[in-house]
């Protein structure tokens, strides 16, 4: 028995289950986790790897455990989802904690965090002192949200009564030297257009660009691999190994 | 064609690696000549009770070297622990048949034989 060829192949075989499974299972970002994701995607990471690397038994019963527990993950949010009652039951709801500028210490107690730790989530956004704040909502992935009293909003345009244009979002023209003709197309452009605003900035080949993005304004960005940049700001504070 | 890759590519890993981890319930079993395990250990316990000890030898080196194809056909599918444990099984057998131990022969055939049967069960 080959150890380390049996390990190589569990491994492929668990790298590219678990890829798959959580491909099915969904993709929340880790931010937009519950508590009980988290502990789900350990414990299928776990899982994983005693396929791999437990020899003294064999894969197949560490892949029906990582079968299973990737179904029941898959289960549970195709029941959140459809079933409003049981989503909040399973994945919690949230919770304010203060209300009208007001502490809500029930809610508080109920949700298990001390007010040190509702400081701490304020000021992890930039709130340092209480009296700003008029509501403050944990939400069921344990950030907590905080709308400040109208008086410490910042001023926007419309208070100013400034038009705004929309910005929009710019698409990549060109990617690595690399012309993307479809987001060309897209944006009701051709090469020639595109050949005489490099021209413009003094740039004769696609080659020679390393970014280009158009937003739907017009404007047009663009980046070259030679930046003609001499000193380059060095933000470390000790001499690095490079 | 691109949807029905998105779907058949993974659907066809899964089934592949269902292949690897379940085939060595019939990768044991024998296939080709000189690996048939159950045979050669019936056939064994046979010549050692008319103590036939050097065609006991000679079945013995057949049973070590089925046993070798055997596990590298399986180690994929199998447990270690029930690869090493007929290994020692082997072992003792040799030792055995050494002294012309008759009685400790038989048991670790069949020990082996217990194992053989438990491999990717």
């Amino acid at each position: 028995m080959n150890e380390g060829l049996v390990v190589f192949v569990r491994s492929i075989i668990a790298f590219f289950s678990l890829l798959i499974f959580t491909r099915i299972i969904g993709k929340e970002q880790i931010s937009q986790l519950t508590f009980f994701d988290y502990v789900l995607g350990i414990t299928i990471g776990s899982i994983a790897a005693s396929l791999t690397t437990d020899l003294s038994s064999r894969a197949w019963p560490h892949w029906v455990g990582l079968i299973t527990w990737a179904a029941l993950g898959y289960l549970m949010e195709i029941v959140t989802l459809k079933w409003r009652y049981a989503s909040k039951v399973l994945e919690g709801e949230p919770v304010i904690v203060i209300m009208n500028g007001k502490i809500m210490e029930s809610a508080l107690k109920k949700a298990k965090y001390r007010i040190s730790d509702i400081l701490e989530l304020m000021r992890n956004q930039g709130v340092f002192d209480p009296n700003e704040v008029d509501f403050a909502i944990i939400e069921s992935n344990g950030r907590l949200s905080i709308l400040k009293k109208a008086e410490h909003l910042p001023v926007t345009r419309k208070d100013m009564n400034i038009p705004a244009q929309n910005t929009g979002i710019s698409t990549e023209l060109v990617y690595d030297g690399i012309l993307i003709e479809e987001n060309l197309r897209q944006l009701n452009k051709d090469k020639d257009w595109l050949m005489s605003e490099l021209k413009a900035h003094g740039i004769n080949s696609i080659s020679e660009v390393f970014l280009v993005t158009l937003n739907p304004e017009g404007s047009i960005y663009i980046d070259k691999y030679d930046d003609h940049i001499t000193k380059i700001t060095d933000i470390g504070d000790y001499k690095g190994p490079f | 064609m691109r949807r029905f890759l998105i779907i058949a590519i993974p659907l066809a890993t899964i089934i592949l690696f269902l292949a690897v981890m379940l085939s060595g319930n019939y990768l044991k079993q024998p296939l080709g000549k000189n690996d048939d395990i159950p045979g050669l250990i019936e056939s064994l316990i046979k010549d050692i009770q008319d103590e036939q000890w050097e065609k006991v030898n000679q079945k013995t080196e057949e049973l070590d070297q089925a046993w070798e194809k055997v596990v590298n056909r399986v180690q994929f599918s199998a447990e270690r622990n029930e690869i090493q444990d007929f290994n020692v099984a082997l072992a003792r057998l040799k030792g055995a048949i050494l002294e012309k131990d008759r009685l400790s022969a038989i048991m670790e055939l069949k020990e082996a034989y217990e194992h053989w049967s438990q491999l990717c069960q």
